[in-house]
């Protein structure tokens, strides 16, 4: 299990992989240490999300790729 | 004395015709039950000030009796009102005072909402729910109706309740003394620092039926007279026309608002005020100026004290602030006071200002404080058994008061009663229960829209 991602930290702009295998781009972080809004970039599981922006969840964060 | 509802408040407990009341509607932990649902769940209640949130994200957590809320403007400027509980498990989603926010977050299991009230972030939606949780169903509980007035910020559950300036009827003009620019121009206030926020051990009646107009205890006050706290340095204020003006209390006892104001002689020169500073002076005296030249007859009345019903008062003027008696239990009282000062008033008067009504108000403040041992202390002392067994006297001025007062041509809106010579009334604070008893029984707001039947009756006539 990988080690939990202080999401408060975030900026706009880093890429973040989540658990199911998906690449976003963080767009904004309202700094709740819950949430952030991302844009995917990749999508393995569900490619028709990627463009689209949704808020995620922290701990579907699993890494930071900068 | 039994308290059920079948007896009825107005016979049982508020006698306005003997001017009785019981101490059990102040220290009975099933009245105040009742209260929450009957009064509290139904009135228009102040929430909050524009100014503490001026910019789209803003929030403020404010209070609706017992209840938790969150005054906030949404991303494009909307002003709401939200119970401040998650729909998920009821947690407080926003525990922070004040602040600004691109989603309000309940830190329990994640629900997000965001700041026009609704739920945009579920945790696992697709994974535990299954996309299938109808997110547009679980938004934050918004009150019934809002209205802003002059910037102040009003709410009520009630969506059957009438409008807010039908609500307030008549009394309206009254509060605009308080909620106007001291030259009298529509609003243009803002709240002077933050909140003073603090408890008392006293049911919430006890500061509401004193800002109703309770004038009878100004004896409690000397020694704060004898301090010299007022703004020219002697006594508690110093608003030497009041002593060529006629002191009325105003009532409207088909509402349940009431104020304590003054109405000038024609032609009164405003007298000079706030002479510890020449800019504080000079710019009250050309306020005021303006104010009578703007407003005619009406610029002759000047507000002391008043109460919007239930639990909202307001000082007009030295201090001119608005308060809430927040109800904590049937014994416990959460004060809330702001300062209202012009928003485009000189830096130095806004200083000056603040050190004066912190020396007044608030918890910290002389003239409140002497208040507060007071409702403390008769609270305590109308608890016990026996205590409970005797009514307090209400029966100053009554059979005095009049509908159609008038004095040098300025005929006062309201339920008039002169204390110029009286001194003192409880003209005021009978009006004050009469509206809470009715609302106690009162089953709908047909009911209590008394002025509706009024209207409609007269014209069948």
């Amino acid at each position: 299990m990988s080690e939990p991602v202080n999401i408060r930290q975030i900026a706009p702009g880093t890429k973040i992989a989540l658990v199911d295998g998906a690449l976003a781009e963080v767009v904004s972080n309202p700094a709740d240490g819950v949430w952030v809004f991302a844009r995917y970039l990749s999508s393995p599981g569900d490619p028709s999300r990627v463009g689209g922006e949704e808020m995620i969840f922290a701990q579907d964060i699993v890494e930071i790729r900068e | 004395m039994a308290t059920t509802r079948i007896q009825g408040y107005r016979p049982g407990l508020v006698d306005v015709a003997t001017g009785q009341i019981s101490r059990e509607i102040f220290v009975n932990d099933e009245i105040y039950q009742d209260e929450l649902e009957r009064v509290f769940a139904r009135a228009w209640l102040f929430v909050g000030h524009e100014s503490q949130i001026p910019s789209p994200g803003d929030f403020f957590v404010s209070s609706m009796g017992e209840e938790s809320v969150i005054l906030c403007r949404d991303r494009v400027g909307k002003v709401h009102v939200f119970l401040n509980s998650c729909r998920h498990r009821g947690m407080k989603v926003c525990r922070y005072d004040e602040g600004n926010a691109a989603v309000l977050t309940c830190p329990y299991h994640g629900w997000s909402y965001s700041t026009d009230g609704r739920l945009v972030g579920v945790p696992y939606f697709r994974e535990a729910y299954h996309s299938t949780l109808d997110r547009s169903a679980w938004g934050l509980v918004e009150v019934a109706q809002l209205c802003l007035y002059k910037s102040s910020v009003w709410a009520t559950w009630d969506p059957a309740a009438p409008p807010f300036l039908e609500y307030l009827g008549d009394f309206l003009p009254y509060i605009d003394l308080t909620l106007d620019a001291w030259d009298g121009s529509d609003g243009g206030t803002e709240i002077l620092c933050g909140i003073q926020k603090w408890r008392v051990p006293c049911n919430w009646k006890f500061p509401a039926e004193n800002f109703s107009g309770d004038s009878y205890h100004n004896i409690s006050h000397r020694s704060v007279d004898l301090v010299g706290i007022g703004p020219s340095g002697s006594g508690r204020r110093d608003m030497p026309e009041l002593n060529m003006a006629r002191k009325l209390h105003i009532a409207f006892p088909e509402r349940g608002h009431q104020t304590t104001s003054y109405l000038l002689p024609k032609e009164a020169a405003p007298p000079p005020a706030y002479q510890h500073s020449s800019v504080v002076s000079d710019y009250f005296r050309e306020c005021e100026e303006a104010r009578r030249k703007k407003q005619g007859d009406w610029g002759r009345m000047i507000a002391l004290v008043g109460e919007v019903f239930p639990n909202t008062a307001f000082l007009a003027r030295q201090p001119r602030t608005l308060a809430a008696w927040h109800p904590r239990g049937a014994h416990e009282t959460e004060i809330w006071r702001c300062f209202l000062v012009d928003k485009s008033a000189p830096a130095e008067v806004k200083d000056f200002l603040r050190d004066y009504y912190i020396r007044y108000s608030g918890p910290g403040g002389m003239t409140e404080q002497d208040d507060m041992e007071n409702w403390n202390y008769a609270h305590a002392a109308s608890r016990g058994t026996i205590a409970r067994r005797y009514p307090y006297s209400y029966e100053q001025g009554m059979g005095t008061a009049v509908d159609n007062y008038e004095w040098e041509g300025f005929r006062v809106p309201g339920t008039v009663c002169d204390l110029t010579q009286a001194k003192s009334s409880e003209h005021n604070l009978r009006n004050l229960y009469r509206r809470w008893a009715e609302f106690m029984e009162a089953e709908s707001w047909d009911e209590l829209t008394i002025w509706r039947r009024q209207r409609q009756a007269e014209a069948a006539e």
